[in-house]
Formats: structure tokens, C-alpha cells, sequence
């Protein structure tokens, strides 16, 4: 597939900050929800829940990143770089009005 | 001494700001005699976020608890629960987005319309978050001073 010379690591690591971010987004969503669950174990790992999280999401940033671009056997992932920004600013996108809409509602 | 954590974060956050700005004019008049400077430009945007947001990380787990309720017997309750909330996680996004953009950067942006046409794409998005995001932190503190205003 045309990837239009686009480095590895660019599609990689732009599709994992995709996939974070929407997890991101929904840990928002589940921590919140599950004071006593979710939200009480992530205070116990760190110190913050919120420490936590960015924690975990700066992680899975990078393994998903790196694991990626091992991917195809090491020549990463392989996309145009149309449906690749799409993803990448579509998931960004998404992620911001999950958590604004979420907070809109949620008190 | 909390002011001046506080006011640093903001310097960085703005710093931050202009440097995306400038990557982004620079990205878009990309060529042969400007690919230095992006590359120090996008690793700049990667330097001042990570340091404004270190900073207020550290502000906010050690100094925020007595704002947050202040704020929330104030006039502006949705200060905290809206904008603070929202900007702690947003800005999470906001820290992926500098930290890939050297990534992509460091491609030959003059030869390489593909990699240009990504760091555009991903200027854009980090210009109109951290604008939104110190838009954010602006009413959060408004939330503050509202709140101990005299009745």
C-alpha cells in the first residue's frame, strides 16, 4: 500500500497515539463511574488517580508505538497518508468530545 | 513561590504555543534551508510542553486541593467540575501530540509532501488544543478569584 515515503515509526506511533487517546478517553469515562473500583485502584497504584493514568497512557503510547512498527516483519504499518491523518485527527477529535461531553453530563 | 510554579507553567505553555505556530508557517513555506530549524522547532514544541506540564502536574497533585474548593463554594462551581476536569485529561492528548511530532518532523519536509502534509495536520490540532487548553486554565482561575471576591 502507498504509504507516499511516510517513515515507519510516523505511522506507528501516529496510529498509537490514535488508540491512546481513545483509551484514554474512556478510562475517563469507566475511572469516573467506578469511584470504588477503577478509580479506588488507580489511587492505590500510584499516589493519584490521576498520576496513574497518565502513567499508564504514556506507556501504552509507547509499546503500542513500538510494537507497530514491528509489525509486517519490521517494515511497520502500512497506510495511505489520507486514511492516516483522518485516523489520527479524527480519534483526537473524538477523544476531546468524549471527555468534554462526558463532564458536560457527569457531575 | 506556588504563583511562580503556576506563572512558569503558564511561560511554557505559551512558549509552546509560539514555537507550534512558527512550526507550523515554517512547515508550510518548507524548504531545503528551513530544515533545521523545524527539526529544532518540533523538538521545542516536544521541551516546553513536557516542562509546562511537569510543572503543572506538580502543582496540581500538591497545591490544587484548596483551589478546587474554593472554587467549588464559589459562584463559577463549573470551573472545576467542567474545565479542570476536562483540561487534566485533554491535555494528556495534548502531550502525545508534542512528543510525535519530532517524529514526523525529522522526515524531509521539502521533499516529502506526505510528512509535510502530516505536520501541518498535527500543528493545527496541537495550536487550537493548548489554545483551548490555556483558555481552560484562564477560567479555572477566574473560578479562584470569583469565588473570593466580596460578596
Amino acid at each position: 500500500m502507498e504509504t507516499n515515503g511516510i517513515g515507519k515509526y510516523t505511522i506507528s506511533f501516529g496510529m498509537s497515539l490514535a488508540i491512546t487517546s481513545i483509551v484514554s478517553a474512556l478510562l475517563v469515562v469507566v475511572k469516573e463511574m467506578s469511584e470504588h473500583t477503577v478509580l479506588a485502584l488507580m489511587k492505590g497504584i500510584t499516589f493519584h488517580h490521576w498520576f496513574t493514568h497518565t502513567l499508564f497512557i504514556l506507556i501504552l503510547f509507547v509499546v503500542i508505538g513500538w510494537i507497530l512498527a514491528k509489525a509486517n516483519g519490521g517494515q511497520g504499518l502500512k497506510m495511505s497518508v489520507n486514511r492516516f491523518i483522518s485516523t489520527l485527527v479524527g480519534a483526537v477529535v473524538l477523544s476531546g468530545l468524549i471527555i468534554a461531553g462526558f463532564y458536560l453530563v457527569w457531575d | 513561590m506556588i504563583e511562580i510554579i503556576l506563572m512558569t507553567h503558564v511561560l511554557f505553555g505559551m512558549l509552546c504555543i509560539i514555537a507550534t505556530v512558527w512550526l507550523f508557517v515554517d512547515a508550510l513555506n518548507a524548504s531545503e534551508a528551513n530544515q533545521a530549524r523545524i527539526k529544532v522547532l518540533s523538538l521545542g514544541v516536544a521541551v516546553t510542553m513536557w516542562i509546562s506540564f511537569l510543572i503543572a502536574g506538580y502543582w496540581y497533585l500538591v497545591y490544587y486541593a484548596p483551589d478546587k474548593a474554593i472554587i467549588l463554594k464559589g459562584p463559577w462551581p463549573f470551573a472545576h467540575k467542567f474545565f479542570m476536569e476536562m483540561k487534566e485529561h485533554v491535555v494528556i492528548m495534548l502531550l502525545l501530540l508534542t512528543t510525535f511530532l519530532p517524529i514526523v518532523a525529522f522526515n524531509n519536509l521539502a521533499a516529502n509532501k506526505a510528512a509535510r502534509k502530516v505536520v501541518l495536520w498535527v500543528t493545527g490540532l496541537i495550536g487550537l488544543v493548548a489554545v483551548a487548553m490555556d483558555g481552560a486554565g484562564a477560567l479555572i482561575a477566574m473560578g479562584v478569584k470569583v469565588a473570593l471576591l466580596p460578596k
